[in-house]
C-alpha cells in the first residue's frame, strides 16, 4: 500500500501536470488572441469565423491530411463545431450526443447520450451545432428544449432547465453563446407555429434571468404588426448563436421565418420581429434596435445567419459594422451601435425584389406573393444562403459567403394551426428546369462586389473559415473538404470525405501543431500537415 | 394548448377504424388538403393529379387496394419495395387525407387503356426501348433500369417522358433538400489527345467526373486532366411523336411500363 504522504505527493504531481482545461469570461473576450483554442461557436465574439493561425499556409497545404478521425456512429446532418481548450475538443453530436476527446489524437475522454424523448416535432433533423464553455462548464442546447451544462471534465450532467414544450415543437439546435455569467440561447420552431424567443440563463445555477419574446404580446411595441392573435403562433425563432460587442454591452440575435411560413393571409402587416436582427443589452434583455430583413416574408427566408461584427474604416473613420449575408440573397451592412442601414446589394440571384431601399426595406416585384397555384422565386426556400457560417479574413478584407442558387416553386393557402404540428401553409418544392447550384464567393464588404468564386456543381450546405495562412476553408455536397487561396479563391487542396458537407470548419493548435476540422456524415476528420 | 394536441391524438385511440370516421366531413377535407400539401404533394402533385413519382390519385385507381382501411394502411406503413413511405401521421391527420383524397376522385374509376402485353413486344422490338434501358436484365445499360419504374413513376410523367424527353416535366416538383438525380444527363469530354468521349453521367462533382458512354463502358476522369467537358442541353432518349409511336401504341407501352413493379427476373418471388 502506499504511504499517505507517497498518495499526496503523487496528487500534487498529478495536479500540476494536468491542463488548466477551463475558460474565464475574459479568455473568451480575448479568444482572437489566443488562437490555440477555439472557445466560441465562431471561434470568438465577432463572428468572424477566423484565426490568426498560419502553420497551414498556401504553399504547403498540399501537404494536408488527415491526422484522426472520430466516428460518431449516429448518423445524419452532422453540423457541429468543436470547441478545443488547452487540447480537448469538446463537441455535440445528432441526437445530443456529446464527447470529449484528445484533440491530438482524437481519443475519446467521455461520452454523454442524452435520452430524448421518441417523437420530437423538429422540423429538420435530429441535429445539434456545438456547446459553449465558461469556467469547468460546457452548455448544450438540447432538442427537447432543454438547457444543459455538464462538468467539461466528465460530462457529467450539473444542471438541466427546461426552457419550453418540445411537444408544442419548441426544441434547441444551436450552440448557446456565454456572455459574462449568461448563457443565452434562441429557439427552435419556426415551422410549428411556436412564439420564439432568446432566453438567458445563470452559467452557475441554470436559473433564467432574462427572456426576450420575439414576437411582442398584447400592449408591447411591434404587436400591431400581427393579425388578431396570429401573434401567439408567429414563429421568429432565433436558432443560430449571435455575437456580442462587449464594449457596447449589446448581444446581437437573428430572427426567423413567421409563422405559417408560406400563407399571409392569417397574419398581414410586417410581422415584427420575425426575420430580424435585435440587438439587446447583455444585462437585461431589453431590446435596443432591431432590423428586419424581410417584412411579411411568405418564403421562409429566417434572417438567422450570424451576424458578423466588423471595425472596418467608412469615410477613413473606424467604425463598428454589422455584416449580414442574408437567406433572402442580398448582403446588408448595418451601424451596429444603432442599426442604422448602409446598403444592400445581391449576393446571389435575386427574383422577389428590385432592390432594398434607402429605407432598408425591400421593392417587391409581383413574383413575390405567393398564391395556390405557386409561383417561381429565387432565392429558394432553403435561401441564397443558410446557417452555414460564413467568414471575413482581416489579412485578406474579404467576405466569405456560401451561395445557394437554388430556385423554388412557392404555393399557399390557408392551413389549420394544430399545437405541435407543422404549420406551414402549404409547402414549396424546387422545380426541375434546373439543377441547382452554389458557389464559394469573396465579396469588399464595403461594396458588396464579388472578388471572385469557386462554382459547386450543388448548392452547398458547408460553412466558411478563413485562416491568417491565406486560407479559406469549406466543404460541398459532393463530400469534398477544399482549401482555397483565400486572396484568388483558386483550391489549392480538397479531400473527400465520404458524404455531403454539413458543417462549419474550425481550427486550433496543439503542441505546436495545427489541426482543421470538418465533420461530415457520422465522422469528425482532424486534418493537419504531413512531412 | 397542449390539451387541444392531446385531444386531437386520442380522437381515435379507440381503436383503427376500418371505415373513415370523416368521410365527406368538409372541415376535415379542408384539413385534409393541406396535411396532403405537406406530406404527399412532392411525389403525388399539388392536386393529387400524379407527380414525377407518385401517381395520380385522383382516378379512383388503387393499386394497393381501395378501401378505406387499405388506404390507411398506405399511409401509414408506406408500401415496402416502392417510394412509398411510412408515414407518421396521427390517425386524425390520415383519415383527414383520405377524406381530401375520396372528395377528388370518381365513383368509377376511369379506364386508361393500353395493352401491357403488346407494350411489351414494343419495348423489346419496334420501338427500340430496350437498346438502352433493362428489365428483369434484358436490354442496354445505358437509361435507367426501369424494372420497377411503375413503383417510381406515374402514367402521367412516363407518357410526356415519352413523347417529349427534353420537355420540362410538369408537374414535376423535388425536395428542396435532396440532391439532384443523375439518371438522364447526357454529356461529351473531350481528352487532352482531342478525343471525344459521348456518354451518360454516371456522377460528377468538383473535380471528377464518372461516365458511361455509347458503348456501355465505364470511364473516370479527373477534371483537370480534360481539355473541356461539355453538359448537353438534350436527353439521349429520342423524342417518341406520333409518328413512330400512335396514341394507342403509346397507351400500350405505358401501360406495360406502369406494371413492372420490380419482380425479379425470375417472375414473382
Amino acid at each position: 500500500m502506499l504511504s499517505r504522504s507517497i498518495l499526496l505527493a503523487l496528487l500534487i504531481v498529478l495536479r500540476t501536470s494536468e491542463v488548466a482545461a477551463q475558460t474565464s469570461y475574459d479568455q473568451i473576450v480575448h479568444a482572437a488572441e489566443n488562437p490555440d483554442n477555439w472557445a466560441t461557436y465562431s471561434g470568438d465574439y465577432s463572428g468572424r469565423r477566423y484565426s490568426e493561425l498560419k502553420q497551414i499556409d498556401t504553399n504547403n497545404v498540399s501537404r494536408l491530411a488527415p491526422a484522426w478521425a472520430f466516428q460518431t456512429q449516429t448518423s445524419g446532418k452532422f453540423e457541429t463545431t468543436p470547441l478545443v481548450i488547452d487540447g480537448i475538443m469538446y463537441f455535440t453530436g445528432l441526437d445530443d450526443h456529446a464527447y470529449a476527446v484528445d484533440a491530438r489524437t482524437g481519443r475519446a475522454i467521455w461520452r454523454y447520450e442524452r435520452e430524448l424523448p421518441t417523437r420530437i416535432p423538429a422540423c429538420c433533423g435530429h441535429v445539434n451545432r456545438g456547446f459553449a464553455t465558461l469556467g469547468n462548464k460546457l452548455f448544450m442546447a438540447a432538442l427537447d428544449a432543454h438547457v444543459v451544462a455538464l462538468d467539461s471534465k466528465t460530462g457529467n450532467v450539473l444542471w438541466d432547465e427546461q426552457a419550453a414544450d418540445y411537444k408544442l415543437g419548441y426544441t434547441f439546435t444551436l450552440a448557446p453563446l456565454v456572455v459574462k455569467d449568461k448563457v443565452i440561447v434562441g429557439v427552435s420552431g419556426g415551422e410549428y407555429g411556436i412564439r420564439g424567443f432568446i432566453d438567458a440563463y445563470d452559467a452557475e445555477t441554470g436559473k433564467r434571468l432574462w427572456r426576450f419574446n420575439t414576437v411582442p404580446g398584447p400592449h408591447e411595441a411591434g404587436n400591431d404588426s400581427w393579425t388578431s392573435d396570429s401573434w401567439k403562433r408567429g414563429g421568429a425563432p432565433a436558432w443560430l448563436t449571435g455575437t456580442f460587442d462587449p464594449e457596447l454591452n449589446l448581444v446581437y440575435w437573428s430572427t426567423g421565418n413567421p409563422s405559417p411560413s408560406d400563407d399571409p393571409s392569417v397574419r398581414r402587416g410586417d410581422n415584427l420581429y420575425t426575420n430580424c436582427v435585435l440587438a439587446l443589452d447583455a444585462d437585461t434583455g431589453k431590446l435596443r434596435w432591431y432590423f428586419q430583413f424581410t417584412p411579411a416574408d411568405v418564403h421562409d427566408w429566417d434572417a438567422t445567419e450570424i451576424p458578423m461584427l466588423l471595425d472596418l474604416k467608412v469615410n477613413d473613420k473606424p467604425r463598428k459594422l454589422l455584416a449580414h449575408i442574408n437567406r433572402n440573397g442580398f448582403y446588408y451592412l448595418l451601424d451596429r451601435t444603432d442599426g442604422t442601414f448602409m446598403f444592400a446589394k445581391p449576393f446571389g440571384r435575386v427574383t422577389w425584389a428590385k432592390e432594398i431601399q434607402s429605407d432598408g426595406r425591400p421593392l417587391l416585384l409581383p413574383v413575390a406573393t405567393a398564391d395556390e397555384k405557386g409561383k417561381v422565386v429565387c432565392p429558394g426556400a432553403a435561401g441564397a444562403t443558410n446557417w452555414m457560417s460564413p467568414s471575413y479574413s482581416p489579412q485578406t478584407g474579404l467576405l466569405y459567403v456560401v451561395a445557394r442558387e437554388q430556385c423554388d416553386l412557392f404555393t399557399a393557402i390557408p392551413q389549420p394551426f394544430h399545437p405541435g404540428h407543422p404549420y406551414l401553409g402549404s409547402v414549396y418544392f424546387k422545380p426541375a428546369e434546373e439543377k441547382p447550384w452554389g458557389a464559394l464567393r469573396a465579396l469588399d464588404p464595403m461594396t458588396g462586389e464579388m472578388k471572385w468564386e469557386f462554382k459547386y456543381i450543388s448548392a452547398p450546405w458547408a460553412g466558411a473559415l478563413s485562416t491568417a495562412g491565406g486560407l479559406v476553408f469549406s466543404g460541398d455536397m459532393e463530400g469534398y473538404f477544399i482549401a482555397f487561396n483565400a486572396a484568388t479563391g483558386k483550391d489549392l487542396w480538397h479531400f473527400e470525405t465520404g458524404f455531403p458537407v454539413y458543417d462549419s470548419p474550425m481550427t486550433y493548435m496543439v503542441g505546436g501543431k495545427q489541426y482543421v476540422v470538418i465533420a461530415s456524415g457520422s465522422t469528425l476528420f482532424s486534418f493537419a500537415l504531413i512531412n | 394548448m397542449l390539451s387541444g394536441l392531446a385531444k386531437r391524438n386520442s380522437f381515435f385511440a379507440a381503436g383503427q377504424q376500418t371505415n373513415n370516421p370523416l368521410a365527406g366531413d368538409p372541415k376535415a377535407i379542408q384539413e385534409g388538403a393541406s396535411q396532403f400539401r405537406i406530406d404527399c404533394a412532392l411525389c403525388h402533385g399539388l392536386d393529387a393529379h400524379g407527380g414525377n413519382r407518385g401517381p395520380n390519385l385522383t382516378r379512383g385507381i388503387w393499386a394497393h387496394g381501395g378501401t378505406d382501411a387499405d388506404l390507411f394502411r398506405t399511409i401509414s406503413v408506406g408500401i415496402p419495395g416502392t417510394l412509398m413511405p411510412a408515414n407518421d401521421l396521427s390517425e386524425a391527420e390520415t383519415w383527414e387525407i383520405i377524406a381530401y383524397l375520396r372528395s377528388l376522385t370518381p365513383e368509377k374509376p376511369k379506364d386508361t387503356g393500353g395493352e401491357p402485353t403488346i407494350g411489351e413486344k414494343l419495348f423489346f422490338g419496334d420501338a427500340n426501348c430496350s437498346l438502352c434501358h433493362m428489365v428483369h436484365g434484358k436490354g442496354g445499360r445505358l437509361g435507367p433500369d426501369l424494372s420497377s419504374i411503375g413503383n417510381r413513376r406515374s402514367p402521367e410523367f412516363l407518357t410526356q417522358k415519352l413523347r417529349e424527353p427534353n420537355a420540362s416535366l410538369s408537374p414535376t416538383l423535388m425536395d428542396s433538400g435532396k440532391e439532384w438525380p443523375y439518371d438522364a444527363q447526357a454529356v461529351t469530354v473531350v481528352t487532352q489527345d482531342g478525343q471525344r468521349i459521348q456518354g451518360m453521367i454516371r456522377n460528377e462533382d468538383s473535380f471528377t467526373i464518372q461516365l458511361m458512354d455509347l458503348g456501355e463502358n465505364l470511364h473516370s476522369y479527373i477534371k483537370s486532366e480534360l481539355r473541356s467537358i461539355i453538359h448537353e442541353e438534350k436527353s439521349l432518349m429520342p423524342p417518341y411523336g406520333k409518328d413512330v409511336l400512335d396514341e394507342a401504341q403509346l397507351r400500350d407501352i405505358v401501360a406495360y411500363l406502369d406494371q413492372l413493379r420490380g419482380e425479379s427476373a425470375r417472375g414473382k418471388d
